[in-house]
Formats: structure tokens, sequence, C-alpha cells
């Protein structure tokens, strides 16, 4: 267990990533978990949502490895705030998702104008909405006959 | 306000002019024979289904691209202009190597269309082609809407989005209605279904934009997307292969509630 401890320390003194893996695991960071893609954060323990359940045994091979969320702290840069939060699966970063970001600065705001996934629930128009026109994949003048904007078109002529 | 359809381009053109009370039947008449005149010249020009357009006889190989008239060669280079901007998702060129330049033409008809009529002295329209919309101005009611197709059910809409001032265009493309011109670049190649997008309806400044753009998401998938909404002030709606759906702040903030 010295041999564990020590990774610890380099571990948390480092990243927050190896520090979330360890708790509650007791066995060995992989040390191959990139410090690089860390945000530059302070261990933070708490942070961890969902740690592997931890046999306690260090010398135990570890399970297929499960997704850990972590949540790194939140940083004042001189764009503004920054937080991310990251997924790792054994000893691979499988996501890096912006929790919060500076609204100041290109990059963000290229970062924001992503289209992110939705529910179809969530752009439902009102059933009371008047449609003037419809937009879908080219319709041929063959197609249109049967097309929702010839119905459209039928009903716009007021003789 | 009136409704005016006539075909073209293979397709059907709705055209909706809300008339001032000083408007006379004569000058909406003439507008109108202008909106239709434009479509016309552009097909004349560039249609690969005429056999005697130019771009025919450039596919043919009796007329060389360099020798082509200004209007053809301009058009060809706004192409390359966009497959560069797009990464190569958008390509002037069929995957046989003849040039089809169909991808631009119908959006440059349907943004000269919105010109007449302006110049017509109209500031409150929208022209349809074949589900690609230009507005301009507003109805009485405040704004125009345009219901999205649900690429899964075509007699459905997806959602309805209204346009404005800042995005006036929308277009939609799609692999699922034949006559769309989109040739699949190798970055197409490795997609899985949860990374091919099916239909991308994009909300754009202008109508050659959101066309551009939205043919250039459905050929080159989410890669293409991610860097369209990066590069571009654009609202866009993406349905992927899997059923799932992606949007952008800019066009969720449009849907009509």
């Amino acid at each position: 267990m010295r041999r564990s401890s020590a990774v610890i320390l380099v571990s948390a003194s480092t990243v927050t990533l190896g520090a979330g893996w360890l708790v509650g695991s007791g066995y060995l960071a992989p040390a191959e978990v990139a410090p690089t893609a860390a945000p530059p954060t302070v261990p933070d323990s708490n942070a961890v949502t969902d740690a592997p359940e931890g046999t306690g045994a260090a010398t135990q091979a570890p399970a297929a490895p499960v997704p850990v969320t972590v949540d790194g702290a939140i940083i004042d840069t001189k764009y503004g705030t920054v937080q991310v939060q990251v997924v790792i699966e054994g000893d691979v970063i499988t996501d890096v998702i912006a929790l919060k970001l500076t609204d100041s600065g290109e990059t963000s705001i290229e970062v924001s104008a992503r289209a992110a996934p939705i529910l179809r629930e969530e752009i439902l128009a009102a059933q009371s909405t008047a449609v003037d026109n419809v937009s879908g994949a080219t319709f041929t003048s063959e197609a249109y006959r049967t097309s929702v904007q010839s119905a459209l078109d039928a009903a716009g002529f007021t003789g | 306000m009136g409704v005016h359809i006539f075909d073209a381009m293979g397709t059907t053109v709705s055209v909706r002019v809300v008339e001032g009370a000083d408007v006379s039947s004569a000058r909406l008449e003439d507008a109108l024979a202008g909106v239709r005149h434009a479509f016309v010249a552009f097909e004349r020009t560039f249609s690969l289904y005429r056999h005697d357009s130019e771009l025919t006889r450039i596919a043919r190989g009796e007329v060389r691209l360099a020798d082509a008239s200004p209007e053809v060669r301009d058009m060809y280079a706004a192409a390359v202009g966009w497959r560069a901007r797009t990464g190569g998702a958008f390509t002037p060129h069929r995957p046989d190597g003849i040039v089809d330049l169909s991808g631009l033409v119908k959006a440059e008809a349907i943004a000269a269309a919105g010109d007449v009529l302006r110049q017509a002295g109209f500031d409150a329209f929208t022209v349809n082609a074949g589900g690609d919309v230009l507005t301009a101005g507003a109805p009485e009611r405040g704004f125009w809407t345009t219901g999205v197709v649900d690429p899964a059910d075509r007699s459905q809409l997806l959602t309805t989005v209204r346009s404005d001032d800042d995005l006036p265009a929308v277009a939609t493309s799609g692999t699922s209605e034949r006559g769309e011109h989109i040739w699949s670049t190798p970055v197409h190649a490795e997609a899985s279904l949860r990374d091919t997008i099916a239909q991308a309806t994009v909300l754009a400044g202008d109508i050659v934009t959101a066309d551009v753009l939205a043919t250039a998401i459905v050929a080159g998938g989410r890669a293409t997307l991610d860097a369209v909404t990066d590069e571009h002030p654009v609202g866009v709606l993406a349905a992927f292969g899997d059923g799932t759906l992606a949007a952008n702040a800019r066009c969720r903030e449009r849907v009509v509630r």
C-alpha cells in the first residue's frame, strides 16, 4: 500500500481525475489518465459522481471499466469563468463536456453555437400555429401534388 | 395575401405576396412575370435536363468551362468557393466528373426572384421553390412561419419556425427524396448511423447560404454540422439516421410556441 499511497499523492496533486478514480476503490489509479487533458484545478473528491465499486483489494484485477464522471473546478480565466466535466472509461477520456463557458472570446461563442441533441417535444410547435410555407427535402413537381405545401397553397386561394 | 404557383426546375414554386392597398393588379402581374422569368433564365442556362443548355453542352464536351459565358464561370467559381468553405462537403462536380451547379442554381433563382419583387416595390413576401423558402418583411399577423417536414413521415411537421430580418431564409436538404443533388464525399464513408444526417434544415441570412449549408451538412455528416455552426451565423435543425435530433440556439429560439 505504500506504493499505492505515493501514486495517490502524485495524482491528487496534479489532477482531479486521478483522485476521482481512487475514491472508494483503493486500487491504483491508472498512471495514464492524462494530466494534460485535465482542467487546471484543485483536488476535489466531492466532484466524483459515479465512482466504480471497489473491493478494497489492491491486488485484484480491475473489472471492466465503468464510466466515471468528474466535474472540474470553476476556473477564472481572463475571458471569464470556465468549468468542464470529463468522462473517463478505464484510462481513456471519452468525453469532455463544457458545463460553463465564458461568454466573451470567440472560441467559447463558437462552441455554444453548435447543435446539441434535443427531444422532439422540445421543438414541438403550438398546435394553433398558422404555417405559411413548408420546408422539406426538395419535392419534385409530381411529389408536390401530395405534399403538405400543396394543401397550404390550395388553402391560400381565396378565389 | 395571394398565393401564386408555377412549375420550374422540376419542382413547384409558390409565391406569397402581401399586397398593399395601393398596389394595382397590373403591377403585381408584372412582378410575378419577372419572378417566373428569373427561374426560366437560370434553367435555360444551367439545367442538365435540357439538351440545349450551356451546362449540357459543357457536359458533352462541346464547350470548355474556360470558354463558357461569364454567368456560368461566375456560378462555377461561387460553387468552388462553397466547396472550400464546407471542407469539400458541397461540390460542383458529380461523381462522374460532370459539372453540376444545380445545388446552387435553384437558390440563386429564388434570390433573383426576391430581388424582382423588391424592385417592384413589394417588401413582404415569400418565395418557396421545392421546399426552400425565402421570406421578406412580414404578413399582418407579425412574422412568416415555415413548417419543417418530418423526414420519418413526410405528411407531418417536425416543428415550425418563424423567420425574421436576421435569418429570413430557410432551406432543407435530405436523403429521403430523389432530386437531391448531394454527392457524398469521402468524409462520409466511415460514418455510422448516428453520425449520418437524414435531413438538415438551415436558417440563414440569405437563401443561397441556407441551401448550400443544408446540402453540405447532409453530405458531410456530423463533422460538417459542427463546422457549419462554428463558422456561420445560422440556425440548424438536424435529424440523424438513428432518428435523434439536434438543434442549435439560433434555431430553437425561433420555434413558434
